[in-house]
């Protein structure tokens, strides 16, 4: 991973009398990374095979044995319980998952107070988040199954996410090394040119519930490899998962002083992002709280001698574009999988299909096909595609909007099979024939509503996506390499898909974050996002002394 | 155990060699003086294919995407688009290029591709619809040759999809019942040592009867298919028709398995249709799938012995991408010797579950097929009581051969439109290009006695 340096920069090697830069630190990244093997994603369990589904069943039997998880506020050593958040099921909301305790202004002030950079060297603070890695794969199924009942992630979801949680820890650590070493800088005679990184300092970490594990670690063991402190502040929905992970990352020894847990409501998160001990902010989450967070993180109160650095991934109104040469048999899948999984509920889904007129209808008409069969049920049930809303609003907000779809334009498709009861279930709808101002086709909706929408020709399509303010994913199906270069060139998004569905971003393989209102453009998963969480020094030492090279 | 390693000691594996290579070269020399099937299929196009990985990559994808087109105009944009991707351009794709920058250029350069992709299709696939296959499928079964028809179609994403494709094989299995009354006899197809053996035959696919095949939740594939699948196999065993029902990739491995076990042990089906299933020795653990059908055979009297079809298997390249992606295991062998050894073990197995069990082997490997037949007659089997399967456009020259041996072949005949039949052409295009694939073996020149040698194994067994 070469984190800072340009290409070709590595060939103008200094003069061979002056022995290279970083040869002392060369050989112990050479030890480190002995111990640690290449990078490669963590396989995702193999559940078309049923020994590996029948353990499943087992898991989550052990999880409902135990009783609701006590998350604590959890400052250095200190652990303070409460039941001032509890977190439900959102299939079932009778059944509580964790009660939390609510940071107080005064624990948000002691958490300020305790938080220490984390001073170790790189390789150490490595070694720990691979221990961390390890921790989190010896209980894969445990923490899984607690997603599934925490936030409705049906288990290949959940399971997904344990392993990207695992992915960024693995990567995110051979990146502190990596990065450890410096940016190699052009040297001549006389002179020593240096350039390193520190970490900023105290890092709030402001983490979503849609992926509860993954994200949060993410963020966290970002600002962690690269020597920070960190506080998190997870979503409230969510509070169980976020107190594993972070069980994870103590356990596994990252200093007590480094981390800690401050579970709350959105003041407690405001009151991290105000405070000029903070340096550094990692939001993901919507597009409202985001641009708050920038907005209040640009203040320098007194007393404050840095800027803050805001690194935000935020909300997406993500289009598919169809060319008329595209294959339905696979535009089909790819759209209800991109909409659909984890009913919408994920900042890449897909919201908007751009089709080719000479197709629409009869993509619509598969399309609506392929929804009404959609079977909405409990996530912990692999045989449902699609699980219920994270929570009551949000069943609301999904309700709205397709009743704004039906008024305005059309329910091309609803899915047929939904269960009554008490859970935020959400039938999959397809909304087509709405109109160009439809707000509809403009808010970020986070559910299950597709809204489908003719295009005369490509460049049509482009035009529209290059309207929108959002610019986090996209989808293209089309099969004339002139045409996929054509809308590759003008595409404004962070990550797009091409022939593919429009999630599942994979650590490494597909750096992940968004553009224009979507985000900062960090690289969640990709080189260079630990840049974000350091500050460069560099340093000129002058070697000549009496006319010699000293 | 023998020399061979993996193999019981009942039959003399130095006799079966030297019976092998005497069936394998009377086969050979069987074979119509035709082009190699490879090269008849585009002269030039699939042997510049062979060698050249982008090349052939442009001319898939153009193959592919034939269909979706609008005009000529819109092909021969495509065609000059993939082509356009090709690193070092030979001399035919500098003209294509050329002819793709004007108009009239362009429509001549479509009108010609389009044709040429029909040519292609045309080999493969016997006719648009049932009715327009019959002719094929007669002057086949004159030619001592039976079939089994498999209509091909779109992929089923909806509940309407699923029941169209169900409407299709009821009227292709009344369609080609009826005709085939009116075929000659040909003993040799219709009957073996277990019984009588039906003329008209359907391979039906799962994927197409559903829209819910989910690889993690197989059970809801499996019932709404079983809802379609039921009323198939009753209108065959009402018409005396052979259903067989194919395998495909490993996402649906087991529903398609547990799907087939559950619904032939059901009271109704007892009696009948004769009905099939698919072994594919790609997979590593297509030894305990045989495990599985033999347990069930034991326990479950069926007035029809079941016929298994074994082959290599169709999807390599997907399942090996889809592992790979996944960080899995592959569940397919990754040398080809480790597959051809595997097939011959499982070609014994079978051979020695007669007779509950009809024995099909399908491959265009001469070995493969050599070894068949060979066990068979070393094991005291007649040779009536061995099925040996083609492809219709791919093992045309074998199944002459094996016709005018007299041993029993079947054709198996797609049928459908040009869209529908894309994909599966693409598949065989792909599969017999590969360089390791037989026919390619056997199109570049390589000695009989290299195609007939014994598999080596890529680890000591």
């Amino acid at each position: 991973m070469a984190y800072v340096c340009p290409p070709g920069e590595d060939k103008r090697k200094p003069p061979p009398s002056i022995p290279p830069l970083n040869a002392a630190v060369d050989v112990r990244r050479d030890i480190v990374h002995a111990q640690m093997k290449p990078f490669t994603n963590e396989p995702i369990l193999e559940l078309r095979r049923g020994p590996i589904r029948a353990q499943l069943a087992g898991a989550l039997a052990e999880h409902d044995k135990r009783p609701a998880l006590h998350v604590p506020v959890w400052i250095g050593d200190d652990q303070r319980e409460g039941a001032d958040i509890v977190s439900t099921d959102p299939g079932r909301p009778e059944r509580v998952v964790a009660e939390a305790a609510a940071a107080a202004k005064d624990e948000v002030d002691a958490a300020l107070r305790a938080a220490r950079p984390w001073t170790a060297p790189a390789e150490e603070r490595a070694q720990v988040l691979v221990r961390a890695a390890q921790w989190l794969r010896e209980r894969r199924l445990e923490v899984a199954a607690l997603e599934v009942r925490e936030c409705a992630k049906p288990w290949p979801e959940a399971d997904a996410d344990v392993c990207e949680a695992i992915d960024f820890l693995e990567y995110y650590a051979r990146g502190a090394v990596d990065l450890a070493q410096g940016a190699p800088l052009l040297q001549v005679p006389g002179e020593r040119n240096e350039m390193t990184y520190a970490p900023r300092g105290v890092v709030a970490v402001i983490s979503p519930w849609n992926f509860p594990v993954a994200i949060a670690l993410g963020m966290t063991a970002a600002a962690l490899a690269t020597g920070n402190a960190a506080i998190l502040k997870p979503a409230e929905q969510s509070p169980g998962c976020a107190f594993v992970l972070t069980r994870a990352l103590r356990e596994a020894g990252v200093p007590p002083s480094a981390l800690a847990l401050l579970p709350g409501e959105g003041e407690v998160g405001a009151a991290l992002v105000r405070d000029p001990r903070v340096h550094t902010i990692a939001f993901t989450g919507s597009n409202k709280v985001g641009l708050d967070i920038v907005r209040a993180a640009a203040e320098v109160p007194p007393g404050q001698k840095h800027l803050k650095r805001v690194i935000a991934e935020m909300g997406g109104k993500n289009c598919v574009i169809v060319d008329s040469d595209a294959d339905l048999d696979e535009v089909v899948p790819a759209l209800v999988k991109s909409a659909f999984l984890y009913a919408g509920q994920k900042c890449s889904a897909a919201a908007r299909v751009l089709c080719h007129e000479a197709i629409h209808d009869a993509l619509v008409e598969r399309l609506a096909g392929a929804i009404e069969v959609l079977e909405v049920g409990q996530a912990d049930d692999l045989e449902i595609d699609v699980p219920p809303v994270i929570e009551e609003d949000a069943q609301q907000r999904v309700a709205r909007y397709a009743a704004e779809a039906q008024s305005g334009g059309r329910i091309a498709a609803r899915a047929r099979s939904v269960p009554d009861g008490s859970g935020w279930f959400a039938a999959p709808t397809l909304a087509a024939d709405l109109p160009t101002d439809s707000p509809v086709l403009s808010d970020e909706i986070f559910g299950p509503l597709l809204a489908v929408e003719r295009v005369r020709d490509v460049d049509d399509a482009c035009d529209r996506v290059d309207a929108s303010p959002f610019a986090l994913t996209g989808g293209l199906f089309a099969r004339n390499p002139d045409t996929v270069d054509r809308v590759i060139e003008r595409s404004p998004v962070g990550n797009l898909y091409v022939n593919r569905a429009i999630t599942g971003a994979m650590v490494a393989r597909q750096p992940f974050g968004g553009n224009r209102l979507s985000g900062t453009g960090t690289k969640a998963g990709g080189p260079g996002y630990l840049l974000q969480f350091v500050e460069p020094h560099v340093v000129t030492e002058n070697t000549m002394r009496h006319g010699l090279v000293v | 155990m023998t020399r061979g390693g993996i193999f019981p000691d009942m039959v003399d594996e130095r006799a079966l060699e030297e019976e092998l290579g005497e069936i394998g070269r009377r086969l050979a020399a069987a074979m119509p003086v035709t082009r190699n099937p490879l090269k008849a299929i585009d002269e030039k196009a699939m042997d510049l294919a062979s060698q050249d990985a982008e090349l052939k990559a442009a001319l898939f994808r153009f193959v592919d995407v034939v269909p979706a087109c609008r005009s000529l105009e819109d092909l021969a944009r495509h065609l000059t688009g993939f082509l356009g991707e090709v690193e070092q351009p030979t001399a035919p794709i500098g003209v294509a290029m050329k002819m793709g920058n004007t108009r009239a250029g362009r429509a001549a350069l479509g009108a010609a591709s389009a044709a040429g992709v029909r040519r292609m299709a045309h080999r493969f696939i016997v006719g648009e619809d049932p009715k327009a296959a019959l002719g094929v499928l007669r002057d086949l079964w004159k030619d001592g040759v039976a079939s089994s028809v498999d209509l091909l179609g779109e992929a089923t994403v909806t509940a309407a999809e699923a029941q169209r494709y169900a409407d299709r094989c009821a009227n292709a299995l009344d369609t080609i019942v009826a005709a085939a009354a009116r075929w000659p006899e040909r003993p040799q197809l219709e009957r073996d040592s277990a019984g009588p053996l039906p003329r008209a035959n359907l391979s039906v696919k799962v994927s197409a009867l559903t829209p819910l095949l989910r690889p993690d939740a197989p059970e809801r594939g499996k019932r709404d298919a079983a809802d379609r699948l039921r009323p198939l196999l009753r209108r065959a065993n009402e018409l005396g028709a052979h259903l067989h029902i194919d395998m495909e990739s490993m996402d649906s491995r087991d529903a398609v398995l547990e799907l087939i076990l559950d619904l032939l042990s059901e009271d109704e089906f007892r009696s009948g249709p004769s009905a099939g299933m698919v072994l594919q020795a790609y997979l590593r653990d297509s030894p305990q799938t045989l495990d599985t059908i033999l347990e069930w055979l034991g326990r479950v009297e069926r007035a029809h012995p079941l016929t298994v079809r074994l082959v290599k298997g169709a999807y390599w390249d997907h399942e090996i991408v889809e592992a790979r992606q996944h960080g899995w295991d592959a569940p397919v062998f990754e040398v080809k010797a480790d597959c051809d050894l595997n097939f011959e073990h499982l070609t014994r197995r079978l051979l020695d579950a007669r007779p509950a069990v009809r024995v099909a082997v399908a491959s265009h490997n001469l070995r493969s097929v050599s070894h068949a037949i060979a066990y068979n007659r070393l094991s005291g089997g007649q040779d009536g009581d061995l099925e040996l399967q083609v492809l219709r456009g791919l093992g045309d020259p074998l199944q002459t051969a094996l016709a005018r041996q007299d041993l029993r072949v079947r054709t198996y005949c797609p049928v459908g439109d040009l869209v529908a039949g894309m994909a599966y052409l693409v598949r065989r295009l792909l599969e017999n290009t590969s360089n390791e694939s037989f026919l390619h073996e056997q199109a570049r020149g390589a000695a009989l006695d290299e195609l007939l040698a014994r598999p080596v194994a890529s680890t000591p067994a």
